[in-house]
Parts: structure tokens; sequence; C-alpha cells
């Protein structure tokens, strides 16, 4: 009895030991992406893979992990601890510079999602009028040093981040960094009278919610990167033609997010993620020139140093093809 | 002359040998591992970063270090009253001081966010978020010092008809000097940690950084060996005050002629 037992004991420690996920029962692979945060629309086409089955026809087990401020995504996917992440473009550039081996494999968002948020009463129609009122930006984002580079912003005070609308509310010469379909569907759900002008539109448009893996997965493992790649644009493609199913699941992970304000974002996300180009040249389309741009503007910006080919390394288009 | 120079050696002499230990070990951690810089950059990147910021490192310590002694300040004033209150009315005290805990317990980064809200960005945020998280240890400390008096001293004080005012700055206070003094201690450290946290939330506006802005900057963007030195230059700053609040008390105790 005692033998035995001990036997199960050494067995179940030599099964906890394996570090490499093993295939599991039904002989799928398992793989696990992390987000960069907490579970929401922009992130539906991942659960949409996950929902309806696309990772599972692909012979994957795909494990989703929600992420939130600070998660190290990143940090995580470049020493191998996961397999894939979800980042946006400016990301994956800062990393690299600090010799992070991360490749960007695919990029749902054609036009960031990023918008500066206003009061209409305040009379802003672009963002480079932005003058005379405090400003809520993380100092995390490329965007912010890129907006403060280019931009005079006259006595535009700015300020941290604070996570909420609720500075934004009691404040009639407040602007905030928000996401388009989150921050002013929240605040105009509030009674406040938001006006989301867009930061791509002048022209700093990093891909977003792009999917990446080390540059020794890509190497190693392109039959798995095909797959979850794959899956996942055949999950984003189900995601803005039907979001329901994949929005009740997101609102049970993180119930945060209501049914309502998943429902607009999917809404909202259509345009960004299927714009022409992703019509023309499928969805999840990444382009040189577009890595190239944004490379420029942060060593115009001084945020990282120029580096050649340091655009054309931080992604790898094959797998959409 | 020499006697000094040996002391001297003997005081600094252990902490540079570990550091320089320490300093060599990392080094060689990273050369071996072959680290990258994003996880850990080594020594002479930090070195590096230090020497090209250093303007900029300076500026952001400077200011952090205004947000730090002033949250500080206030908290050794507001401390020292609330510890009177509660050395003169046990009623108070009981009443009281289980809230006084509370300040100690509440997840500052929770309620920071609200505090900007109620006070406003700027500075007077950062001083509010230092003020609060530094102010327990002096309370605590100052109302222990206060009340823990040899009963035969409070005897005497009885039999000499003092009155309560006598009792309090002659016999209470001084008692509490040297409690007080330990509370500023540990309270000096937890200033600059509040002045860091309240710079996440209430920053000082457009064009003046803090170190916590500088350190929410550069982890964002992956700069570990910027960030690393923005650390060691809070350390810096923590450990300045510190000595200066140690150097106080062993001036004010060497008055007061107690031994620390």
């Amino acid at each position: 009895m005692k033998a035995r037992c001990l036997l199960l004991i050494s067995l179940f420690l030599i099964a906890c030991g394996q570090s490499e996920t093993p295939p599991t029962e039904t002989g799928k692979t398992r793989v696990r992406i992390a987000l960069n945060w907490f579970p929401e629309a922009e992130h539906g086409g991942f659960y949409a893979a996950q929902v309806h089955g696309y990772y599972a026809a692909r012979n994957l087990e795909v494990e989703i992990l929600g992420g939130g401020p600070d998660a190290p995504v990143i940090q995580r996917v470049a020493t191998g601890s996961i397999e894939f992440g979800v980042t946006n473009a400016d990301d994956v550039l800062y990393a690299r510079a600090q010799q992070a081996p991360v490749v960007a494999l695919m990029a749902p968002y054609q036009i960031n999602p990023r918008c500066i948020m206003v009061h209409e009463a305040a009379g802003i129609e672009r963002i480079d009028e932005l003058a005379h009122i405090t400003l809520a930006m993380s100092q995390r984002p490329a965007f912010s040093h890129y907006l403060r580079w280019k931009y005079p912003l006259t006595g535009v005070n700015i300020v941290p981040y604070p996570g909420n609308v609720s500075q934004f509310l009691a404040n009639p010469y407040f602007a905030q960094q928000g996401y388009i379909f989150s921050e002013p569907f929240v605040a105009k759900q509030q009674g406040g009278d938001p006006k989301a002008l867009l930061v791509a539109d002048i022209g700093f448009n990093p891909y977003a919610s792009v999917l990446i893996a080390t540059e020794s997965t890509v190497a190693q493992r392109a039959d798995i990167v095909r797959a979850v790649v794959g899956a996942s644009v055949k999950g984003w493609a189900h995601y803005l033609r039907d979001p329901e199913q994949t929005n009740r699941h997101i609102n049970s992970l993180n119930p945060e997010m209501g049914l309502e304000i998943l429902a607009y974002g999917a809404e909202e996300s259509r345009p960004l993620i299927l714009d022409p180009v992703a019509r023309e040249k499928g969805l999840g389309h990444m382009s040189a020139e577009r890595w190239n741009s944004l490379h420029q503007q942060m060593v115009e910006a001084n945020l990282i140093e120029k580096t050649a080919a340091a655009a054309q390394k931080a992604f790898d288009s094959q797998f959409l093809r | 002359m020499k006697a000094h120079l040996v002391n001297l050696l003997k005081q600094v002499g252990p902490p540079l040998i570990a550091f320089a230990f320490f300093g060599l070990s990392w080094h060689a951690l990273v050369e071996v591992f072959d680290l990258p810089p994003y996880l850990l950059p080594g020594p002479p990147r930090v070195v590096d970063a230090v020497s090209t910021h250093a303007a900029r490192l300076i500026d952001a310590t400077l200011l952090t270090a205004m947000g730090a002694l002033s949250g500080f300040a206030l908290s050794l004033a507001f401390g020292f009253i609330v510890a009177l209150l509660f050395s003169q009315s046990r009623l108070i005290e009981r009443g009281l001081y289980p809230y006084a805990i509370f300040l100690q317990t509440v997840p500052i980064v929770a309620i920071a966010p609200l505090i900007v809200l109620w006070i406003g960005y700027g500075l007077q945020g950062v001083v509010a978020v230092s003020f609060i998280i530094s102010l327990f240890p002096i309370i605590a400390n100052t109302t222990a010092g206060l009340t823990q008096i040899d009963p035969r001293l409070l005897d005497l004080f009885a039999l000499n008809n003092a009155s309560r005012w006598q009792i309090l700055f002659k016999l209470r206070v001084p008692n509490a000097v040297p409690q007080m003094l330990t509370g500023a201690r540990i309270s000096s450290g937890l200033s600059v940690i509040g002045a860091i946290v309240g710079e996440f939330f209430a920053g000082y506006g457009t064009d003046d950084f803090g170190l916590g802005y500088l350190i929410i900057q550069t982890s964002g963007q992956a700069k570990t060996d910027y960030l690393f030195a923005c650390i060691l230059f809070c350390t810096l700053l923590g450990l300045t005050i510190f000595s200066a609040v140690g150097l106080a008390s062993t001036l004010l105790l060497k008055r007061w002629g107690g031994a620390d």
C-alpha cells in the first residue's frame, strides 16, 4: 500500500514537472496566448476562434490568458514561458530595441482604436487643436510621446491616465486617452458628452491587438504558428460577422464588460479591422511600409534608436498567405 | 587623525566590499547567462543610462524629494498632534486608534485615484499620498512614547502637584522623543515610496517629471537599464532622507541626554 502511494506521488510529480506542454488526451497541441489587457472586444477574434472551434479544427487546444495594466506579455513570450502574445505594434518595436526576439504575425486592427476623448462642448475638432485643457495620457504607449513631440499643445496640462472616466465627467476642461469603442461609450452612458478624436488620423497608427511569437518559435514550430495564425484570422472574421456568443464568453470572464459595451465594441471594430487595405489583402495584413513608418516616427520622437532593418525583422507575414 | 581614518574605514569598508561583491556577481550573472537587456541589464548598461540621463534623473529626484519631504513633514506634524490627543484621553485613543491602523492597511494604490479626484493633480496629490503612507508609524510610536511612562515618575509629578500641562510637556513629551524619532525613521523611507506612488497617479503636469513618471515610462518602453537607474535614484533619495533623520535623532538624543 505504502509503495503504491509513493509510486503515485512520484508519477504525479513527474507529470507536474513537465514544462513542455504535452499533447492533450485527444492529441491536440496545447498553446497559450497572453493578452495585453483584460478580456475585451479588442481581443474578440482570438476568443471567437476558441468559442467557435477554429483552433480545435486546427488540432490546437488554446488557452487565452487575460492581462491587465503592467501585464508583461512581451517579456513572457520573449523568454519562452508563453508561446503567443497579443500586443500593439509600438510595443513590439520597443521590445525589439531591447533585444527581445519577438515577431508580429498578424494584425487585426489596421486602424488603431486609440483616441483622445474630449467634451463635445469644448469645441475641439482635431487633435492638433488641443489647447488649454487637462489631458490624461499614460506615459507607457508611444502615441503619448509622439503627440507631445509633434504638437505644441499650448496650455495643455498633461497628467497621468486615471484608468476611468470620473475625472472626465467631473471636469469640462478635461480630455483623456481611450479606445474609441470603450471610454466614450462609458462616458456617454454616465451622462457625459464625449467626442472621440482618433489618434490614427494624425498619421500615428500602430497596428493593434497584434499576435506575436518568438523568432525561434517561428523557425522551429512553423506548422503550429501557421495553425494559430490561420485560426485566429478566421476567428476575427467570425467575430466581426457574429460576435454574440463570443461576447457572452468574454462577459463571463470579465463581468466588468457588459454585453452592451461588448456589442458596441465589436460593431465599431469592423471598420477599423476591415478597412480598404484588409478588404483587398486579407484580414490581419501587415505591410513593410506601415512597420517602416512606425519605426521612423518612433525614431523621430526619440523613443527608440534608429536600427537598420529593425522594422522588416519585427514582423513576418508568411503565415497569412 | 590616523585613528579617525581607521575608524572611517571600519565604517564604510564593509558596505563598500559588499557593494563591489554584489556588482561583480550581477555583472557575472548577466555575462555568463548572456541575459538580454529587456530581462536584466548589466551594471555597465545601468551606469551608461545614469550618465546619459543624469540631468533628467537629478531633476526628477529633486521633484520627488520635494513631494516626499513635504508629505513627511506633514505626517510628523499631524502625527504628533494626533498622538498628543491620544495621550490626553483614553476615550479618544480607544475610539480613533483603529482608524489610525486603517491608514496603515488601506491599499494606497486603490485610493490614490480618488485622492487625485478629490484634491487634484500635481504636487498636492503627491504630497497627500506620501502623507497618508508615512503617517501611521509617527502616530503609533509617538503615542506609545507619550503613554508608556514609568508610574513612579507620574507619582513624583503628582506628589509635586504638577498640572496636566506640566506632566505633558515636562514628562510625557521628553519621554516620547526617542520613540517619535524611531517612527520618523520608518516614515522617512515610506514617504519616498508614497511620493513615487503619488506620482503614478497625480504627476506634476506636462513638463515636470518625478521619478514615478520616469519609472512608468521606462518600464512601459522596456528600457530596463534606464528603469534601474531610476530605481537607483529612488533608493539614494530614501537613503538620504533616512540618514538625515538618523543624524537629527543622534543630535537630538544627545541633547536629551538619552542613549539611542
